[in-house]
């Protein structure tokens, strides 16, 4: 992922400087447009999960006012007031809360949105945290808007750098992984997705790496061709559909060989991606024994 | 003739289905594999996958496609089509309850989807009784299309409430899905659709004196309150098993009778029969190119139906006008 | 032997809602081998004796009898091979060519799913060819006149084979010639084939150049049955139509002529009709009466 220049209009922040920022900051967002922040913020909302969360782990948790329901972590963040939906927001809930800078998913859905809130003057920056890079693109961008660019910086630094220190250690000749979101129709993910990544992270390989989408539907047929080693199953407990003739054409269902993550960490990219490229890791070594 | 071709036509068209799919298999291992023998997985995929969808698919598009044709008689309305009578709607929302409540079992969506239908069927059929115990089938349109849209609507407050996973399965459900057949399936639907379809084609000259009119068709012999019941049921008890087991497939029920009725005229003795062919033709084919067209990636079925159908049907409409 | 084909006894019938009786107390034979017209204005319950005749509709009082069976218990298939009935609309919804049209009349006599056979082509050659629709055969009825349609569908009747031809109103719309040539055709399978006919109209006079009898219906009563002669007159009209008129006879059989107001004045009774003798009103109903066929 490339990083987007950080423009910076007036007094810049010292490298190791933690003090509070003067002037406007121009940010550019990802959907290309200049957003003007004035610092100090304190009120945030954030409208997508990993937002929320990658906000906590920079240390700004105690300044978002307003999240979606789906920003579960961490912990602390179930205290915080529910706005409503990422997509499609609800622009009165989040007026109510009287941000100084609202964080929204980047996509067209969203534009309307993030009109109505610039014209009553509150600045919303459009962000995707859909890889693993985005964490720490993310990191970087929202630090200086909050005024500490060091923390967030070093953390950034650290994730990649142990993100690339993994991907090196890796064998590539890991046991094949089926991704599945959904079983009726079958939807897999995709090799464009984080948890792709969390798979190679993990040792092992995605069997539909090579659909360069988050995820796409897929024929069974296709699935028993691929004959994945094991089915990675994230979303509902429910198991009825492994008993399915059709679904047994599938070696590793019939021979029962699932590994359930079922944490926030497998659901959106977050520092905790590592932690789940550990578990899942884990999983794929017991299986291989 | 054209019975001969429409025949050899159907059973090739099982056969390229069988042949064709996103995982590449040349023609000898599937001829091997429906007898047993190569590979496990390519046996495992002709016989378990491929050969029970290729046929449900047929079945599914071949009862839509009599369904259609018996309505379009009954209503006395040629755009008529299996879904005009509101059970869609319903078969969709109980599919869409059954995925956002997490309903358990692996027939759970199917069986909520038959019940929704069962209601709106039991619905409809309620408000177009009228005065004197007569079915009045221009409010039994009307009746289809207001319990139609009313489900509709529950179906789209039940998906804005819902987690985007929930709501990308629930519309690709929706948008119809030959995926998962297994040989039960086949079994179950065929079985049970015999009955509606024997009923449907026994009714032939009954349909085409109600084509005249109530009344025309009673001085011609025609128990007509009797008969527009005996429709009725059976078309929506067959609808309802569709879309119960694939989702809502359009087009299929809409155009096909027409096309049919090009070659094969109005007389249902002989529709009937051709247009179960010519639908089952069509959905085995459209389930084909679903799977094949941007393989791996699979298209709903639906949307194939529709992008063949819709040309079709204008091209219909122009020799219609002529 | 009193062969009657429909024999209606006392018979009443009161549509669901409605405040009065569409039909009351009427007692109506239709022998074999005549040809009877019921007549009257509209609203006056031709239509619905009519259906109480065929069984359509349950009489709420009194007898109806079809074939000496009660006629609401006939099997439809079974009466429409003796009965052929034209109705005066009819909106087929898909296209269809005359001959395929009139095949339909051979429905009643074909088995559920049994072809057409030989006998049945046969009888639909006849029946085209006895309503001179031939040169009609391959056209698509969409394309046909209104009185082409029409005798297309006195084809259609005749390819049923039936006992009885029943027209309700089917000539109402047809230009002279067309309503005539029908007419004629009925007249003549009446008189050559034996069978028995029933015209249902409100044209009086075309009724009664062609019928044997005449019933006259006035708000649900039978105003008056019998021949031409004996129905057609001034009293019974003035009182049914509530509108002067005068008889003034043709070849025999009476025709009416409704009087203008100019006319009326030179009439022989004009104070009459001013003094309210065709003012009509529910009071005059009781004196219409039953009429007996002899």
């Amino acid at each position: 992922m490339r990083f987007y220049p950080i423009v910076v209009v007036a007094l810049s922040v010292a490298a190791c400087g933690r003090g509070p920022a003067t002037g406007t900051r121009i940010v550019v967002d990802d959907a290309g447009r200049s957003v003007a922040v004035r610092p100090p913020v304190r009120r945030i909302v954030s409208l997508s999960p990993a937002t929320t969360e990658l906000l906590f782990a920079i240390g700004a948790g105690d300044r978002v006012v307003g999240r979606t329901q789906w920003g579960t972590a961490p912990a602390a963040a179930r205290t915080v007031p529910v706005v409503g939906e990422g997509l499609r927001p609800n622009v009165e809930a989040i007026v109510a809360r009287r941000p100084d800078l609202v964080i929204a998913y980047a996509s067209p859905g969203n534009e309307q949105a993030v009109a109505a809130l610039g014209r009553l003057g509150i600045p919303t920056i459009e962000f995707r945290i859909d890889r693993l890079e985005d964490v720490a693109r993310g990191a970087r961008l929202l630090g200086p808007v909050l005024g500490d660019s060091a923390h967030a910086d070093s953390l950034a630094d650290r994730f990649m750098a142990a993100i690339d220190s993994a991907r090196t250690t890796t064998d590539t000749t890991g046991p094949t992984v089926l991704l599945l979101a959904w079983t009726d129709p079958p939807i897999v993910i995709g090799g464009t997705s984080f948890q792709s990544q969390v798979v190679r992270l993990a040792g092992g390989r995605n069997v539909f790496a090579d659909i360069a989408k988050p995820s796409a539907e897929v024929s069974l047929e296709t699935i028993a061709a691929r004959n994945p080693d094991l089915v990675v199953l994230t979303g509902a407990a429910d198991t009825a559909w492994t008993t399915r003739a059709a679904w047994r054409t599938v070696p590793a269902v019939r021979a029962g060989h699932f590994v359930r993550m079922a944490g926030t960490a497998f659901a959106w990219p977050s520092f905790r991606a590592l932690e789940a490229a550990r578990e899942l890791h884990q999983a794929l070594m017991r299986w291989r024994h | 003739m054209r019975w001969i071709v429409l025949v050899a036509v159907a059973i090739a068209t099982l056969l390229v289905a069988v042949a064709l799919g996103p995982v590449h298999l040349g023609l000898g291992d599937v001829v091997r594999a429906i007898g047993g023998g190569g590979a496990p997985t390519t046996v495992s995929i002709v016989r378990d996958l491929r050969l029970p969808r290729a046929l449900l698919a047929f079945l599914v598009g071949g009862s839509l496609a009599v369904t259609g044709a018996a309505l379009q008689a009954l209503v006395r309305n040629p755009l008529a089509d299996p879904y005009l009578l509101g059970l869609s709607g319903g078969a969709g929302l109980g599919a869409v309850l059954a995925l956002a409540l997490h309903a358990a079992g692996a027939w759970a969506v199917p069986a909520w989807a038959a019940i929704g239908a069962l209601l709106a069927i039991a619905l409809v059929y309620r408000l177009a009784i009228v005065a004197g115990g007569v079915l009045d089938t221009r409010i039994l349109l009307l009746a289809g299309v207001v319990v139609g849209a009313f489900a509709a609507a529950l179906v789209a407050a039940v998906l804005a409430l819902s987690p985007a996973r929930e709501v990308r399965g629930a519309l690709l459900w929706l948008l119809g899905s030959f995926e998962g057949t297994s040989w039960g399936a086949v079994i179950v639907f065929g079985a049970y659709a015999v009955v509606p379809l024997a009923v449907l084609y026994r009714a032939s000259r009954p349909l085409d004196l109600l084509s005249l009119g109530e009344e025309p068709a009673r001085f011609l012999g025609t128990n007509v309150e009797t008969l527009k019941r005996v429709l009725y049921v059976a078309a929506s008890l067959l609808t309802a098993a569709a879309v119960a087991v694939s989702g809502i497939i359009g087009f299929v029920g809409l155009v096909i009778p027409h096309a049919v009725r090009l070659v094969w005229g109005h007389t249902h003795r002989t529709l009937l029969p051709a247009a179960f062919l010519l639908g089952g033709i069509l959905l085995a084919g459209a389930d084909t190119v679903a799977r094949v067209a941007f393989a791996p990636v699979s298209l709903p079925v639906g949307v194939v139906t529709a992008v063949v159908g819709v040309p079709v049907f204008a091209v219909l409409l122009r020799r219609w006008t002529t | 032997m009193d062969d009657l084909i429909f024999a209606a006894r006392d018979v009443s019938f009161r549509y669901p809602r409605a405040d009065t009786d569409a039909v009351h107390a009427v007692s109506l034979g239709v022998e074999r081998g005549e040809l009877i017209a019921l007549a009257g204005p509209n609203g006056s319950g031709k239509t619905t004796l009519l259906r109480l005749l065929l069984g359509v509709l349950i009489p709420s009082g009194g007898v109806v009898e079809t074939f000496g069976r009660a006629a609401h218990t006939w099997d439809r298939r079974a009466l429409a091979r003796r009965v052929g009935v034209v109705v005066q609309r009819e909106e087929p919804v898909f296209p269809l060519r005359v001959r395929e049209a009139v095949a339909l009349g051979r429905y009643p006599h074909l088995r559920p799913l049994a072809p057409l056979g030989p006998k049945d082509r046969e009888a639909v050659d006849a029946a085209l060819a006895r309503a001179d629709a031939t040169a009609l055969a391959d056209r698509w009825i969409g394309t046909l006149s209104g009185g082409e349609w029409q005798r297309v569908r006195v084809a259609r009747a005749l390819a049923q084979e039936p006992e009885v031809l029943v027209l309700d109103e089917a000539t109402a719309g047809l230009d002279i010639r067309h309503e005539m040539e029908v007419l004629e055709l009925v007249a003549d399978l009446v008189r050559e084939r034996g069978l028995t006919g029933v015209l249902v109209t409100h044209n009086v006079n075309l009724a009664a150049r062609f019928v044997d009898r005449l019933a006259i219906l006035d708000r649900g009563r039978a105003a008056a049955v019998g021949s031409p002669a004996e129905v057609l007159t001034r009293d019974v009209l003035e009182r049914v139509f509530r509108w002067p008129v005068e008889i003034v006879p043709w070849h025999g059989v009476p025709q009416v002529v409704a009087l203008r107001a100019a006319e009326a004045a030179g009439a022989a009774d004009p104070a009459g009709w001013q003094s309210g003798r065709v003012a009509g009103g529910a009071g005059e109903a009781e004196a219409s009466g039953n009429g007996d066929p002899e």
